[in-house]
């Protein structure tokens, strides 16, 4: 007998540390049970010595069964000698191993040592005794070890037993709080262990339930042990995260798990609260690597660890969301709106220096780029759309900054380019199409041809006419001048003699190439088949994606007369606003009255465009704040995170520091599970009602809408928002709100306007120095030979271009187009206008000249992007050139136009320049073919673009006898390039529109 | 049931696949010049190896002026591209028994067709070519010949040439399409026209004896199916060609053309969208839609 307790005691010393699972292979079951209880009967004696509560037996919970009676004198107190505490230990090892190695009788029935071990309790006995003892992190550390253990490699299943599962429960409640790095470790690997179980037999969920609330609580402990780890780096936050998404898979089919965790964890403040915290702790500058850099790539932000902690919990979110119950995935979406978007990351876009605005954005166009759950991704996109940050925009602002100098104008449109390429309707109808709807940027008799299609490539040649004569392909130098043979053949010839057609044409299949031929030959731009190929995939990629939009734009539907401007004010708009942003709020953690939006009567004609054409002007910086609100009174307030939001903020960035803090300490003798049934009881409550200390002595009935409370604005000072009295709140608390927004208003103007006010002194001296630049290169002022009307506004900034074309004789001459602004009403909204978007893109191509390349690679990037868009309003709009505008409109033909005369100008001046043109040419393409090289090994396929791939930072060949500087000579390069780009498009599009979607 | 239980259609390629004439001739010219196999934008036609300028000037007696007035390099695009879109015009007309498929040597020359159904010339199933000229669309009408001269008034009982300038005298640009030749191709034998005939015994027969005209076009139409399985006039890998009903080979056909029709409804289910959308139809509001994205 005792060989064999040897030899199993070697085995549980040599095996199971390593994990190597041994097989009690010719022992028979019989032997093992005698073992067990033998072993059992020896620890019970040294148990029994040092139970203190033996003789008073107040253990309600715990049924003690006196095995052997009377085997001991009577309770002795003080220490346990060390020599019995690890003979027990040693007894229960090698009783554990027994346990986890026995199979499971038949039928499933229990296996004889399972039932003895039910029926004696000895899991629990064991844990008391442990109790007994120091429970020091050791103690913990061997427990948990010996459950994972059980739970890993038992042949049976063993959490359906109660003494089994309770036991372990109360270990794991004796291990929240705060705890050494290895016992850490170790409760998360059992959890995860925990949770592997549960997603095999969600049975054991229940019994998970049923187990604690057998204590009056309801509880789900596995989970809220994890919740503090979902943030934490390296191995254990893995598993930790790892282990939730099990649950949270769980969650979808199991209603209870979903409503416990949605309505009595932490779960989802913590993770996205637990958003704002890291990012908080993001550089708030980044360091530019060179001028092409443009936005965060992985190489970019693997060197930074915040960051990669940052991606790593949003993905964790996106996963959630992707596997969790819908009421999980909405409350969580809420919170990350509420507690994340609007708190932290729109003050991070309105900071102070440029650096920081920069590195917010690029932050913005990175998250945007790793999220891909729908839910998720139309949270951040109607905090960009739909949000105001001090009344303004989120989206407007963004628009805005395009047109700033240096590299946040060019983060921004990274940002757009990335947006454009999520082809979200919703974006597109901000951005473009709703400006494009009313159909009054062309003359009302070209209605019919916005759904015209270019039949014989009228367009595409306009286009391609535009090409500086310095480019064109007959004057291109040899080298570059490929005008290779694509032999094109005359069908027609072959009309009047098929018999001589049959036997001439010998058609050998193996010839692959294309001499293919029957008539005679033409030279042509093969590049320009690179072109059609890569707009083909483009257009058709985008037709299939916009397959879920709700509209067509093609001018009919929507009908343009409907939303034909200054006919209605529509009052659905702003109802519906507000009725987003109660959406937003997000669930209570119990269900109360809520105040119920009135339901937004639909809009029978809308007349957004006024609105929003406020909005664009709200972004120029020099409105004041008050007068905005003063004339935007109906407005929706901005959103504002309701109150147990605000309370579990404070407690959730605790966690997200890795305290877990709880009040409960663990004294030896301590009913250890009333305690954590306790305290469950109490985290329910404190998440019903009030937090507290002061804030519950408020004797408010506090509506669902509290203001924020100072304290919290110190931890997170970006969370206080203003609160421009929604809801019915009292007097007092609305005071306290007004106090404080105000206060916040101000500085936040201030900050702004110091902010917008660098802008403008910026473009103001970069304009007029590009201006003088040109006006230097040229010798002459420059004259637009296009029938565009060029206002001298228009050089000078953005916003100007959008009011500058009014001809009517009230036309304020403002040169920011900032001050006109006073309401909605000084707008006359029969004035066509392509949007903000459209305006700024424009104008930034028309100084194309002037443009650095990596701002014209993005810039080209997006308007082709845009006009690969298959619907008829958008790509009347940037592609048809037979479209008959209004005399204010521009586009984007008429820009080109602007662009090709300046180069010819420029190069009738300089002699040199078809040399430069020739070596920028070389350049380009030594550059192209190394980033091809390099994208090859590389194999991850980037889906973002490949002008990205082409500004990706490796490090271009330095140019010979050419400087970057010269950006003239590379943009006239990109010019014709583009021009070729633009062509292919419209050449596809009169072919792919119209045939039926296949694939 | 549109199709004889006892042949099938095969052309080489179905006829939707037009594109891939085009993927094949960049693929081709990919294979040519190993040097640019990249698709990049902003792409600069490369550097050849040798360096060596090409030396065959672009206007070897060739009308390179095209009829957009550009460059000439780009001409051809213009035209394969206008064909192209005459091509999706043909198929958004959906033109009843007529189906057509461009040859794979040239835009210029389309191979079709056309299913007789009911009339005079009922269960006839007629070959033709489309011959289209190089100037297109600023030239004359593009000529279409019956592979096998049908009986008829219009069709030339030597070379098989449809007379289509009757009707359309002069090809205007933007007013006439190949569809509409098509469509005139379909009528004749539907409506017998006998002024100024390119066959004036069937016009005369026409007029004067119908019963021995009726008998001479079933024999035409008999001849014509005879010859239906013969291989094409015309070498062509796209070329339509007819074989007998093989149910190894067809009933897969068959069966994918069928369900083919099913699939619009299957396609939001199965097909990953890549698009986004809040919008309540109807609405232009962002996020106007009332349920959350991933519930639909």
């Amino acid at each position: 007998m005792y060989d064999l307790v040897t030899m199993m005691a070697s085995m549980v010393a040599n095996g199971n540390r390593d994990g190597q699972s041994l097989v009690l292979k010719g022992v028979d079951p019989e032997t093992c049970m005698i073992v067990f209880k033998n072993h059992w009967a020896q620890v019970v004696k040294i148990l029994e010595k040092h139970d203190p509560l033996r003789s008073s037996s107040t253990l309600p919970s715990l049924s003690v069964i006196n095995l052997s009676a009377g085997s001991s004198g009577g309770p002795r107190f003080g220490p346990i000698p060390g020599d019995e505490a690890s003979a027990v230990q040693n007894y229960v090892e090698h009783m554990l191993f027994l346990l986890m190695e026995e199979e499971s009788g038949q039928a499933g029935a229990m296996g004889p040592i399972l039932e003895f071990v039910v029926m004696e309790n000895v899991m629990e006995r064991l844990f008391v005794w442990s109790l007994r003892r120091e429970f020091t992190d050791d103690m913990k550390l061997e427990q948990l070890k010996m459950y994972e253990m059980l739970v890993g490699q038992a042949r049976q299943p063993l959490l359906h037993h109660k003494p089994i599962l309770r036991p372990l429960i109360m270990l794991l409640s004796s291990c929240s709080g705060m705890a050494a790095p290895a016992v850490e470790a170790e409760l998360v690997l059992l959890l995860n262990q925990l949770c592997c179980v549960l997603a095999k037999d969600p049975s054991i969920l229940e019994l998970f339930f049923h187990t604690s609330e057998d204590q009056g609580a309801t509880n789900f402990l596995i989970f809220s042990l994890l919740i503090p780890f979902i943030h934490r780096e390296g191995t254990v936050g893995q598993q930790a995260r790892d282990a939730l998404l099990l649950i949270m898979s769980l969650s979808a089919e199991n209603e209870r798990v979903a409503k416990h965790i949605a309505e009595n964890t932490y779960f989802c403040p913590v993770l996205a609260t637990g958003l704002s915290g890291l990012y908080s702790s993001l550089p708030t500058k980044l360091e530019v690597p060179s001028e092409e850099w443009h936005c965060l790539h992985k190489e970019d932000w693997l060197k930074t660890p915040s960051l990669v902690q940052f991606l790593n919990s949003l993905e964790f979110c996106n996963a959630v969301i992707q596997v969790a119950h819908p009421d999980i995935r909405d409350q969580l979406v809420s919170y990350i709106y509420n507690g994340f978007l609007v708190p932290v990351l729109a003050p991070a876009l309105h900071k102070l220096t440029l650096e920081e605005v920069m590195t917010t954005t690029a932050y913005l166009d990175l998250f945007l780029r790793s999220v891909s759950e729908p839910a998720l991704l139309q949270t951040f996109l109607s905090f960009i759309l739909l949000h105001r940050h001090e009344s303004v925009h989120i989206l407007d602002t963004l628009v805005s900054r395009i047109n700033t100098p240096f590299q946040l104008g060019t983060v921004s449109l990274a940002l757009f380019r990335t947006l454009i390429g999520l082809y979200c309707e919703d974006v597109m109808l901000q951005l473009v199409l709703r400006y494009l709807i009313p159909c009054n940027h062309m003359m009302l008799s070209q209605r019919r041809v916005v759904r015209e299609r270019d039949c014989y490539s009228v367009s595409a040649a306009k286009i391609l006419a535009l090409t500086p004569s310095c480019c064109s392909p007959d004057r291109s130098p040899p080298p570059l001048r490929q005008l290779d043979s694509i032999l094109f053949s005359k069908g027609a010839e072959t009309a009047n003699n098929t018999d001589t057609a049959e036997e001439n044409e010998s058609f050998p299949e193996e010839d692959d190439d294309n001499s293919c031929t029957i008539g005679s030959e033409i030279y042509l731009d093969v590049s320009y088949l690179h072109y059609l190929y890569d707009a083909r995939l483009s257009i058709s990629s985008c037709m299939r994606a916009c397959q879920v939009w709700s509209a067509p734009y093609d001018g009919e539907e929507p009908p343009p007369e409907k939303y034909q401007p200054g006919v209605l004010e529509e009052p659905g708009l702003k109802s519906r606003q507000t009725q987003i942003t109660l959406k937003r709020v997000p669930q209570p953690l119990v269900q109360r009255p809520q105040p119920c939006p009135p339901p937004s009567t639909e809009p029978p004609s809308v007349n957004q465009l006024e609105l929003e054409w406020d909005d664009s002007y709200d972004a120029c910086p020099v409105q004041t704040a008050e007068a905005s609100v003063e004339s935007k009174s109906p407005q929706p307030p901005p959103a504002e995170p309701p109150k147990h939001i605000q309370e579990m903020r404070r407690t959730a960035i605790m966690l997200v520091k890795g305290s877990y803090i709880e009040e409960n300490e663990f004294q030896d003798d301590v009913m250890v599970y009333d305690l954590v049934a306790k305290k469950d009881a109490r985290d329910v409550e404190h998440g019903k009602n009030k937090p507290n200390g002061t804030k519950s002595e408020d004797s408010q009935p506090a509506p669902a809408e509290v203001p924020l409370k100072n304290g919290l604005s110190v931890t997170l000072p970006t969370a206080v928002m203003a609160d421009n009295g929604k809801n019915n709140l009292d007097t007092k608390a609305k005071g306290q709100t007004d106090c404080n927004s105000n206060l916040q208003n101000t500085t936040a103007a201030e900050l702004g306007d110091d902010l917008l006010a660098q802008y403008e002194e910026l473009i103001r001296t970069l304009d007029t120095q590009a201006v003088g630049k040109l006006v230097k290169a040229d010798g002459e002022t420059k004259k637009p030979v296009t029938p565009v009307e060029e206002k001298e506004e228009e050089e000078e900034m953005d916003f100007t271009s959008f009011s500058a074309e009014t001809p009517e004789p009230e036309k304020l001459q403002s040169p920011f187009g900032t001050k006109l602004l006073s309401g909605s009403t000084s707008r006359s909204y029969s004035v066509p206008f392509t949007g903000p978007f459209v305006s700024v893109l424009l104008s930034r191509l028309e100084n194309m000249l002037s443009n650095s390349l990596y701002v014209n690679l993005l810039l080209t990037g997006i308007l082709a992007q845009l006009a690969a868009y298959p619907q008829p309003l958008l790509r009347s709009f940037l592609l048809n050139t037979n479209l008959v505008f209004q005399p204010t409109v521009r586009s984007l033909y008429q820009v080109l136009a602007t662009v090709k005369n300046q180069i010819e100008e420029l190069a009738a001046t300089r002699k040199d320049f078809p040399e430069l043109i020739t070596t920028a040419q070389h350049w380009l393409l030594a550059r192209e073919t190394s980033f091809m090289a390099a994208d090859k090994n590389s194999s991850s396929g980037s889906t973002h673009g490949e002008t990205a791939r082409i500004l990706k930072n490796s490090p271009p060949p330095k140019p010979k006898a050419i400087s970057l500087d010269q950006t003239e000579v590379f943009a006239t390069v990109l010019f014709t390039e583009f021009l070729k780009e633009l062509a292919a498009i419209a050449q596809e599009h009169s072919i792919l529109s119209y045939i039926p979607m296949e694939e | 049931m549109n199709l004889n239980p006892f042949w099938s259609m095969s052309a080489n390629t179905s006829r939707k696949q037009r594109p891939d004439n085009e993927e094949q001739s960049g693929h081709g010219e990919q294979r040519a010049s190993p040097a640019r196999l990249s698709f990049g934008k902003k792409q600069l036609p490369p550097i050849p190896k040798n360096a060596a300028p090409i030396t065959k000037p672009a206007s070897l007696g060739t009308p390179v002026q095209s009829a957009n007035g550009t460059h000439a390099s780009y001409g051809p695009f213009y035209l394969e591209y206008s064909l192209l879109a005459e091509f999706t015009l043909v198929i958004k007309q959906k033109l009843p028994g007529i189906y057509v498929q461009p040859s794979y040597k040239s835009a210029l020359m389309w191979f079709g067709v056309i299913f007789i159904r009911h009339g005079l010339y009922q269960d006839g199933v007629f070959k033709f070519t489309v011959y289209i000229p190089d100037n297109y669309p600023d030239g004359e009408c593009p000529k279409l010949v019956f592979d096998i001269p049908v009986f008829h008034p219009l069709v030339d009982p030597v070379s098989g040439e449809l007379d289509v300038r009757r009707a359309f005298t002069k090809w205007r640009r933007n007013h006439n399409h190949i569809w509409q030749v098509l469509m005139y191709a379909r009528t004749i034998f539907y409506k017998i026209n006998t002024t100024e005939p390119l066959n004036p015994e069937a016009a005369v027969l026409y007029e004067k004896d119908v019963q021995l005209f009726k008998s001479k076009v079933v024999d035409s139409v008999k001849l014509c199916n005879s010859h239906l399985f013969d291989q094409p006039k015309i070498d062509d890998p796209y070329a339509i060609s007819f074989s007998p009903w093989n149910p190894a080979v067809h009933e897969e056909a068959k069966e994918r053309m069928f369900t083919y029709k099913r699939r619009p409804e299957d396609h939001h289910k199965g097909t990953q969208v890549s698009g986004l959308s809040w919008v309540k139809p109807g609405s232009t509001q962002p996020f106007s839609k009332d349920d959350s994205p991933s519930q639909s």
